[in-house]
C-alpha cells in the first residue's frame, strides 16, 4: 500500500512537472485508451463492458495487471453505459449486443436533434430548453412528458447515472490504491461550438446555420460559455491538480474555412479556456485531426494553462509556435499502433522524443485515442521506448 | 419558440432558483440558510444530470 501511495506521488510529480514545462525524472507517458481497446485487452466483448458496468470497471483493472507500466488512466473502461442509454431509450447511439454485434464499437447516430426553430429558446434557457424539449426528441422513453413511461425513464435515467458515476469513483479509488496510477483528467468540458454542432445541431446543421442564421450561432455560443467553464470545474469537483479533457472536434482543418474558424469556432473557446485557468484549472486541449493553421491563435492563450495535444497537426510547427509556452502531448500514429511493428514503434518514439522532449514539457502519448485496432505488443514498445528514451 | 418557457437567463448550476422556492414556502420557521444550502445542492445535481446529455 505504502509502495503505491508512493509511487502514485512520484507519478503525479512527473505528470505534474511536465504541465509546468519542467523537466522531471522523464517524460511521463499518458495514453488515452478507448473502451475497446481495454475490453480487449481484458479478454471481455464490447456488449459485456457496455452492459455490465462491473465489467466495465475490472476491464481496467485486469489492463493494468497485464501492461504494469501504465502510469495513468482515465477510469473504466467505456465512457457510456449502454444499459442506462436503454433507460431512457436513447436514439443516438448504437451498441454492441442489441442493434450491433458483440465485438462492433458503439455507434453515434448524428442528426440536427436541435431545429432551426429552437434557437431562441435555446438562447434564453438552454437548461429548461434542454430538460423539456431536447430531452423527450431524443428518449424513446421519455417522449411524452407527465405520461407514466416518461416519468419512470428520467427516475430511472437518473439513478442510472449517479450509479454509474459512484461506482466509476470507487474503481478509481481502487486503481490509485493498488496500481499507484494517477488520473489522466478530472473532469470534462466542451468547445462551446462542439456542444452546439456535436449532439445538438450536428455538422450538418450547424454548416448551414453558419451562413443562414450566425447572429443566432454567435449568440447562442455565447449563452453556452459560462456554462461550459461551470460544468468543467462541476465534473473535476473542484479538482486543479490534474487537467479536465477538452476534446475537440469541429474545429479540426479543413471543417471551416480560416475566417470562420476565427470568427465562431475560437472567441468562446479561448473564454472557456480562460474561465477555466481562472479557477486554476488547466485544459487538455486534445487536438484531434490537424490544427496546424491554427496554431498562432491558440499562442494567444495564457501560458500554461492548456496541454497542447497533437494528433495529425504538424508537430514541428507546434514545437515552433507553442513549445516553452505550452506542454506538448502525443504524437505517435495511431496506424502505427495498429499496423506497424514493435520496432518501428520505438524508433519513431525515440525520434519524437530526442527532437521534441529535449527541454521538458512533453508527455508522450497516442495522437489520437486508442482503438481496439491497436496491437498489445505495440503499446508495450511505446511504454517500453518511453521508459528508455525519455530520460532527462 | 416552442413552448413558453418557465425561467429566463438562468445561470450555471441552477434548475430552479432558490429565490423562487423560498418565495413559494413562504415564512421559514427554522434555519433558513441550512434549506437554501441543501435546496442549490440538489439543484446542481439536476443541472449536472440535464446537461449530462449534451455535454457529450
Amino acid at each position: 500500500m505504502a509502495e503505491k501511495t508512493s509511487l502514485f506521488e512520484e507519478r503525479k510529480k512527473r505528470y505534474q512537472a511536465a504541465m509546468n514545462l519542467e523537466k522531471p525524472d522523464r517524460v511521463p507517458i499518458r495514453l488515452n485508451f478507448s473502451g475497446e481497446f481495454i475490453t480487449k485487452v481484458a479478454g471481455y466483448t464490447f456488449q459485456e463492458t457496455y452492459y455490465d458496468w462491473q465489467k466495465n470497471n475490472d476491464a481496467t483493472r485486469k489492463m493494468l495487471e497485464k501492461i504494469s507500466d501504465l502510469e495513468m488512466v482515465i477510469g473504466g473502461a467505456n465512457l457510456w453505459w449502454a444499459a442506462l442509454h436503454d433507460a431512457v431509450g436513447a436514439k443516438y447511439l448504437r451498441f454492441a449486443g442489441r442493434d450491433l454485434d458483440a465485438e462492433t464499437m458503439f455507434q453515434y447516430v448524428e442528426e440536427p436533434y436541435m431545429l432551426p426553430e429552437d434557437y431562441d429558446d435555446f438562447i434564453e434557457n438552454p437548461t429548461e430548453w434542454i430538460a423539456t424539449t431536447y430531452l423527450p426528441r431524443i428518449h424513446t422513453e421519455l417522449a411524452e412528458p407527465g405520461s407514466y413511461r416518461a416519468t419512470a425513464g428520467l427516475i430511472k435515467g437518473a439513478f442510472g447515472l449517479a450509479q454509474q458515476l459512484g461506482s466509476g469513483a470507487e474503481a478509481m479509488a481502487s486503481y490509485q490504491r493498488d496500481f499507484g496510477v494517477v488520473p489522466t483528467i478530472t473532469g470534462i468540458s466542451k468547445a462551446p461550438f462542439d456542444t452546439l454542432a456535436d449532439t445538438l445541431r450536428g455538422l450538418s446543421g450547424i454548416m448551414l446555420d453558419l451562413y443562414q442564421r450566425p447572429e443566432k450561432v454567435k449568440k447562442a455560443l455565447e449563452v453556452l460559455v459560462p456554462h461550459n467553464i461551470f460544468y468543467g470545474m462541476a465534473t473535476a469537483q473542484g479538482d486543479t491538480d490534474f487537467p479536465v479533457f477538452m476534446p475537440l472536434h469541429r474545429g479540426a482543418y479543413p471543417f471551416m474555412k480560416m475566417e470562420q474558424w476565427v470568427e465562431f469556432y475560437w472567441p468562446s473557446l479561448k473564454q472557456v479556456v480562460e474561465g477555466l485557468w481562472s479557477n486554476g484549472k488547466r485544459t487538455m486541449f486534445y487536438a484531434e485531426n490537424i490544427w496546424t493553421p491554427y496554431l498562432e491563435k491558440i499562442a494567444e492563450l495564457p501560458e500554461k494553462s492548456i496541454i497542447f495535444h497533437v494528433d495529425q497537426t504538424d508537430m514541428e510547427k507546434a514545437h515552433q509556435v507553442l513549445g516553452g509556452r505550452f506542454c506538448l502531448s502525443g504524437n505517435v500514429p495511431n496506424s502505427l499502433l495498429a499496423f506497424g511493428k514493435p520496432e518501428e514503434v520505438k524508433e519513431y518514439v525515440k525520434r519524437l522524443l530526442d527532437k521534441y522532449a529535449r527541454d521538458g514539457g512533453f508527455i508522450l502519448d497516442a495522437g489520437a485515442v486508442i482503438l481496439d485496432d491497436a496491437k498489445e505488443e505495440n503499446i508495450r514498445a511505446l511504454i517500453e521506448a518511453g521508459l528508455e528514451y525519455g530520460v532527462y | 419558440m416552442s413552448k413558453e418557457l418557465t425561467f429566463k437567463n438562468l445561470p450555471p448550476a441552477v434548475c430552479v432558483p432558490w429565490e423562487v422556492k423560498a418565495k413559494e414556502l413562504g415564512e421559514i420557521k427554522g434555519d433558513a440558510a441550512l434549506i437554501k444550502k441543501e435546496w442549490e445542492n440538489l439543484d446542481l445535481m439536476g443541472y449536472l444530470y440535464i446537461w449530462n446529455w449534451v455535454q457529450r
